[in-house]
């Protein structure tokens, strides 16, 4: 039992790291603009049809696809938040305008059906090493394409981190974050500082896209599950907080390994729901968030 | 409008709503494939239906709700449920299923009506996921079958209108016309009701409502009741039409999503967009459907909707309903020249650049008000996180007393307000009104109790004309509208703004919107006002007047604390003065006194400059 119970976790831990990913794009978008993207999922989607694609066509393998995907995906978010979400920006007052929240989900139905429209709605796998391979680990298991997904988000978290402390967009990203008047009379270009954030939020997807494929379906409708989860870590983890996104991904990633041992996958979804509207209820500021007055 | 325009606009829709009853019949007359047509027909109306429902909620006041299917798909189920186990009439089961749904919403409302924005609409999408799942993996509830993500599948019996069920399309129609125009009915109804007035302050800033003794945790309630019921009601409707109802279906995030999409499309808070959004969209899925070839593309309309979506959001963030309404007024002055000759020009309102206020007697709040109280902060201590916003501050406003709270930018006189209007709960201390300790009451009870704010920050209902603004205020102690406008009036005579009454007031200045906010919290009869920086932002010509304004509210009787920078002002108007410093109170006395204390000149003026 105990085992069961541990290798449940393991595995959810593992799984878990994906969900971090996911909800650090969403934070960064949240963090810096107070808006909630709709479409972040879809364009987790979008990445992962792009490193499917690669590997069929070119047979790169799925590992090496940001190569492409991540600039690509950059360029994609840099280009979404310029041509749709600033006008808005430009125009609301409230600090957390719904518009833009209704705009990020007009995009999310539009790429996620014309993926469907495109690709059909089959469930696409690529067969590489990491797809089946296993590590024994004493009694227990470890999925390799699990593991690495673990480390790419081990590695994204900390290469976010830095970026956000240690250099002066990253600064300036947190700065408009925090007051985008302030920064603006400081001498920042909010906006392209805003179009910064969402290409990068957006990149971040291309790394979580190449971790997936190996090991997951890739499918239009890949992205609302993974938004709904990315939701519930965002709002566990703490608003805008990167370290809250990580341990919030992983934290959900080990409700739903140890669930899954007893009952169905579904039935942890329910759970964490009911987390998160508790968690909404109780501590809207989140475990590592910052209380807002 | 001209009467005569009235009653043309009147005929008008009448014929509208005459020629959409005829639809089924025009169309089994002149098509072929006529039952087509019709369960296109019969989509538009109960789109229409849902959207309106959703609109009472999400659209009145602000709260987009994005579970609504939750609603939907237990409506389906009750009135399914009590049919196939009990026997019961579907038409019965209609209003059980409403009534299951209402309470849904009253549990859901709970945790939810605490949340703002994204994550009231996350939250919701929360619900009907937990709801939709649960449903797909149960098949029994206290021995009832529901057989899970299977569903239920409702026996056909031919033509029964006691089962709720017809051979023919165009009975369907029918009826979801017959409910169409009750949903719009009662959409209405509440839009121009007080309920209304309410929601769509709500919308607008929940705050400044609450700070106007609205409970607004009720009023979204209520909304939310009825646009349950009545979201369930369209469920019973689908259930007997399809006559196939399952969790996947029903409870589906696409069909609450497409609610939302109707809604912002026809125009958000009004009462017939939502029914423009499902005129436009039925159609247009069905033609995307129809040119991509029948139903193989599942999602193919959702592109379509998706695209409009965003194309609404950037270029007609209100929806289209504005422009369908000016085109239809239009039409109607149209027809009223043709039949009756032009009418007599408007005469245009002018600005007044100068506060000028009318000669003439008060507002008789004293009176109204009841005897003015005293209020006693007593040693309130507020802290936030590492900073105080109070540190043991006692305040006192004697009855009538005109008291000035001084101090620099974050000296705590704004936390103070906070704490006295309930919008903060002090740590420590106590607050007393008229002998009654208010600390910890929410800001709506209050301000029942007699203490009313303006914020430091203007914060108008932006969508409301100006009269409207203040018949918020009026309302909770008004009998009707009439008299809640009326009284609306004489406020905003007394401000000086009775050129204004019709403006929205996203279209005044700066100054008007001070002076609106005045009116509007003279309206809550208060026996204590508290005024944030009402001369704050003013030019030299405008300061007059508004001294003038506030010696006025002073002879009212009502007793007043006032944050005021400009201390030439405030030692002019005010009995007392009290400075705070760092969430302390440094000083209380007259104000000559006070503001020729060398630490006070000190600390707020920085030491050498001197007062005039």
């Amino acid at each position: 039992m105990t085992e069961l119970v541990i290798q449940g976790a393991l595995s959810g831990l593992l799984i878990g790291g994906i969900y971090g990913l996911i909800a650090l794009g969403l934070n960064l978008v949240f963090g810096t603009m107070r808006v909630v993207n709709f479409a972040q999922g879809t364009l987790l989607m979008v990445g992962m049809f792009m490193a499917y694609w690669l590997f069929v066509l070119t047979g790169l393998h799925p590992y090496l696809s940001p190569l492409v995907t991540v600039p690509a995906l950059f360029a994609l978010g840099y280009a979404l938040q310029y041509f749709l979400v600033t006008p808005l920006l430009a125009r609301e007052r409230a600090r957390e305008p719904m518009s833009v929240l209704l705009m990020t989900l007009g995009l999310a139905l539009v790429l996620e059906n014309l993926a469907l429209m495109l690709f059909r709605g089959d469930y696409k796998t690529v067969q590489v090493r990491e797809t089946s391979a296993v590590w024994i680990l004493g009694d227990y298991i470890v999925s390799v394409g699990r593991f690495w997904s673990f480390v790419a988000m081990l590695g994204t978290v900390t290469a976010l981190w830095l970026f956000l402390s240690r250099t002066d967009l990253g600064r300036a990203i947190r700065a408009v974050g925090q007051d985008r008047q302030v920064a603006r009379l400081l001498g920042m270009n909010d906006r392209v500082i805003y179009n910064y954030a969402f290409g990068i939020s957006t990149a971040v997807m291309g790394i979580a896209a190449a971790a997936l494929v190996p090991f997951y379906y890739t499918h239009p409708a890949v992205g609302t599950s993974f938004l709904l989860k990315a939701f519930v870590i965002v709002v566990l983890g703490g608003l805008g907080s990167m370290p809250g996104a990580a341990l919030g991904g992983l934290a959900v990633g080990l409700i739903e390994g140890v669930i899954g041992i007893w009952t169905e996958a579904a039935v942890a979804q329910i759970l964490l729901f009911a987390v998160f509207i508790a968690m909404l209820f109780f501590r809207p500021a989140g475990l590592l968030g910052l209380e807002r007055k | 409008m001209r009467p005569e325009e009235r009653r043309i606009a009147l005929a008008l829709g009448l014929v509208a709503a005459v020629l959409v009853a005829l639809v089924p019949a025009a169309a089994q007359a002149l098509l072929d494939d006529h039952a087509y047509w019709i369960q296109v027909h019969v989509w538009i109306l109960f789109f229409a239906m849902c959207a309106t429902a959703w609109n009472i909620i999400g659209g009145f006041a602000g709260q987009y709700s994005f579970g609504h299917a939750a609603f939907l798909g237990l409506g389906a189920y009750t009135s399914t449920l009590l049919y196939l186990n009990l026997g019961v009439s579907p038409w019965i089961g209609m209003l059980a299923g409403g009534t299951v749904a209402a309470l849904a919403g009253a549990v859901i409302s709970y945790p939810c009506f605490r949340l703002r924005g994204a994550f009231f609409a996350l939250a919701t999408i929360a619900f009907a996921e937990m709801l939709r799942v649960g449903g797909e993996l149960t098949d029994s509830v206290f021995g009832i079958q529901i057989n899970g993500a299977r569903g239920l599948v409702i026996p056909p019996v031919g033509n029964s209108a006691w089962a709720f069920q017809f051979t023919d399309k165009a009975s369907y129609a029918y009826i979801a016309y017959a409910l169409l125009l009750l949903t719009l009915a009662i959409a209405y109804a509440v839009k121009r009701s007080r309920l209304g007035y309410y929601l769509a302050a709500i919308g607008d800033d929940e705050d400044a409502v609450k700070s106007l003794g609205v409970d607004t945790a009720r009023v979204k309630l209520a909304a939310l009741l009825i646009s349950a019921f009545l979201t369930a009601v369209a469920g019973t409707f689908y259930a007997q039409m399809v006559l196939f109802i399952t969790p996947t279906r029903t409870v589906s995030l696409d069909l609450s999503v497409q609610m939302v999409i109707m809604a912002v499309l026809g125009g958000l808070g009004t009462v017939f967009g939502p029914l423009l959004g499902a005129v436009i969209l039925v159609p247009v899925a069905e033609l995307t459907r129809a040119a991509l070839g029948g139903s193989t593309i599942q999602g193919a309309h959702l592109i379509v909707y998706g695209v409009i979506l965003m194309l609404v959001v950037r270029f007609t963030p209100g929806g289209i309903e504005g422009q369908v309404r000016r085109a239809c007024r239009r039409l109607v002055a149209w027809i009223a020249d043709l039949l009756h000759g032009p009418a007599a020009a408007r005469a245009a309102v002018v600005n007044a650049p100068v506060i000028q206020l009318p000669e003439g007697s008060g507002l008789g709040l004293r009176a109204a008000a009841g005897e003015a109280v005293p209020l006693s902060v007593e040693n309130v201590t507020m802290r936030f996180g590492g900073a105080v916003g109070a540190k043991d501050v006692t305040i006192e406003v004697g009855p009538g007393e005109v008291v000035g709270l001084i101090g620099p930018n974050g000296s705590g006189k704004t936390t103070v307000f906070n704490l006295i209007t309930g919008f903060l709960t002090p740590q420590t201390g106590r607050i007393l009104f008229g002998g009654r300790p208010i600390a910890g009451l929410p800001p709506h009870r209050i301000n029942r109790l007699g203490i009313a704010r303006t914020f430091q920050i203007v914060r108008p209902f932006t969508s409301l004309t100006a009269a409207e603004n203040v018949m918020v205020a009026a309302l909770p102690r008004c009998a009707t509208l009439a008299a809640a406008r009326a009284e609306a009036e004489r406020c905003l005579a007394f401000v000086g703004l009775s050129h204004r009454l019709d403006t929205v007031a996203d279209g005044l200045s700066t100054g008007e919107r001070k002076r609106l906010e005045l009116a509007r919290a003279l309206a809550t009869r208060p026996r204590l006002l508290l005024m944030d920086e009402v001369m704050g932002g003013l030019d030299q010509r405008s300061l007059p007047g508004m001294i003038e304004l506030v010696r006025r509210i002073r002879r009212e009787g009502i007793s007043l604390l006032v944050i005021e920078h400009n201390l030439r002002v405030i030692t002019m108007v005010t009995d007392r003065l009290v400075m705070l410093h760092l969430g302390e109170k440094i000083r209380d006395g007259s104000p000559l006194a006070v503001v020729s204390d060398p630490q006070v000149v000190d600390i707020y003026v920085g030491g050498t400059a001197a007062l005039r």
